[in-house]
């Protein structure tokens, strides 16, 4: 038991590694999609809505089937990279989603001061909005992270050896298709609700400072 | 994979120009050139400081909300304009610093002439803007930002001084209006008088020409909105030129030099306040006041 744990537990690394590549992308990446999603300009803002709906109406297994298969006959990509790329780009839509909801809970009141005062758009942009905009998100971009955290299991479909992968080699050589997968489980939930507690402090410290 | 980052990162970036959060921000820049009319530079003649608007004609939809008004506020003059809600007074205010675009007329603020039909470049909006200050009814303050960020932060991004030059500034802007010692607060913790005392504060910051109020003290209980109206009448007194949406009667009558009755988007009557006041002669103003003095 205890060597089954531990196995999994090698897992864990490779399991945080691909969920903070897949939201580092997810969330850089989710700011230019938002700022073209919001475009006055329909040729970017028809190509961002297109992208956001791709990325979010395809099954993840399915991206990191197409990535890693698909491209991986083209392109030299290991099933670690693939993961994070697949991944990473769902998260850009997702998130880009979280942040336009964001954007309309910003009180208007804050773009009219800022162009009252003469405020130029970037510093609109970075210094007013974005930061209210990044508080909003706190709660929805965490639920989504712990979301992302949990499906970086696809990712054993692939070969990339996170907790599940361990798991499943650990019920095959051990001839146990029980204890290993609850293994599994409990490594996932120590791991997830620490974080929604973290998630839930923060928003609350933060929530005063946003004008909605 | 390349390309698809192209798309994504690259594209949004470089048309940045045309990217809009909100539909009203910013108000309706097109991209040609401002036709300026002949001889409206910033011309520091003995009109500066002062706005002049011209048979301006604002419509939401089918609703006229400014019906043909013209105006005019004088250098160092205090022009309160008071009326029923849904009158466009507010709207009309907003027209003075193109936060609402007219649909025609003419705006002709500190010497920088705007003509409705002509789109305005975004330069010549910086410089309108850079003239006139504004105070909001719900104070707008930057939540997350201290109070001292607040007043130092426009004038680094608009007047490019340094952070320590902004934030000195900022210190005695707000020992003015009385809250030097809430300087490391953030609004949140201010009451609503304070927070409108810090909105005055973060506007005066930019030297404005013109300082514009839309109902400063109408999200305020009354005891409030005195501390607010002790700084615009200091204010008055140093001589700003100043527009003064209300329903403070008191305020009107006493500071104002030039009162303005609008009703259903059309000035009803203007002149001297004390005048107004006593013998207005319109029925509708006269209804209007019976209505706000009799309570």
């Amino acid at each position: 038991m205890n060597e089954i744990l531990l196995t999994i537990l090698a897992g864990v690394p490779i399991t945080l590694l691909l969920t903070a590549g897949a939201l580092v992308v997810g969330v850089l990446g989710g700011i230019p999609l938002v700022a073209a999603r919001q475009s006055r300009a329909a040729i970017l803002r028809l190509p961002a809505r297109a992208t956001i709906e791709l990325l979010r109406g395809i099954p993840p297994i399915v991206w990191l089937f197409i990535i890693f298969f698909g491209l991986g006959t083209y392109v030299r990509l290991d099933a670690m990279s693939a993961a994070a790329i697949g991944l990473g780009l769902i998260s850009c839509a997702y998130l880009a989603e979280i942040y336009r909801g964001g954007l309309a809970a910003i009180a208007k009141g804050q773009w009219e001061a800022s162009a009252a005062l003469g405020m130029p758009r970037t510093a609109t942009l970075t210094r007013v909005i974005g930061p209210q905009v990044g508080r909003v998100c706190i709660p929805a971009a965490a639920s989504y992270a712990i979301g992302l955290l949990k499906d970086t299991s696809v990712a054993f479909t692939i070969g990339v050896t996170e907790i599940l992968y361990w798991a499943n080699d650990q019920s095959r050589e051990t001839s146990d298709a029980f204890w290993p997968f609850v293994l599994a489980a409990v490594v996932y939930i120590v791991m997830t609700i620490p974080c929604a507690w973290a998630a839930r402090a923060l928003d609350a410290s933060l929530r005063k400072r946003v004008a909605r | 994979m390349i390309s698809l980052w192209t798309a994504i990162w690259i594209v949004p970036t470089l048309v940045c120009n045309r990217i809009q959060f909100d539909p009203d921000f910013p108000p309706e820049v097109p991209v040609s050139e401002t036709k300026h009319l002949p001889g409206q530079t910033d011309r520091p003649s003995e009109s500066a400081g002062a706005v002049r608007l011209t048979s301006l004609v604002k419509r939401f939809g089918d609703h006229v909300v400014v019906n043909d008004v013209s105006m005019d506020v004088a250098a160092g003059e205090v022009v309160a304009i008071i009326g029923p809600s849904g009158a466009g007074k507010s709207t009309l205010l907003r027209c003075i610093n193109l936060l609402e675009r007219p649909d025609s007329g003419i705006v002709d603020v500190a010497g920088i002439q705007f003509d409705a039909a002509t789109p305005v470049s975004g330069k010549d909006l910086a410089r309108l803007r850079r003239h006139v200050g504004m105070v909001f009814q719900s104070f707008n303050l930057f939540p997350h930002l201290t109070v001292l960020r607040n007043v130092a932060l426009p004038q680094e991004r608009v007047l490019g001084i340094s952070r320590t030059e902004a934030e000195e500034k900022a210190i005695r802007l707000l020992d003015r209006v009385g809250l030097k010692d809430k300087a490391k607060q953030y609004p949140g913790r201010c009451s609503g008088g304070q927070q409108q005392r810090i909105a005055i504060a973060r506007a005066l910051a930019l030297g404005p020409q013109i300082m514009l109020f839309d109902e400063p003290t109408s999200a305020l209980d009354p005891e409030l909105g005195l501390e607010v109206l002790a700084v615009m009448r200091e204010l008055a007194a140093e001589g700003m030129t100043m527009a003064v949406v209300t329903h403070e009667m008191h305020f009107a009558r006493d500071v104002s030099d030039h009162l303005v009755v609008m009703a259903d988007g059309a000035i009803l009557e203007e002149g001297d306040p004390d005048r107004i006041f006593t013998d207005p002669e319109q029925p509708r103003t006269r209804q209007f006041l019976r209505a706000v003095l009799d309570r």
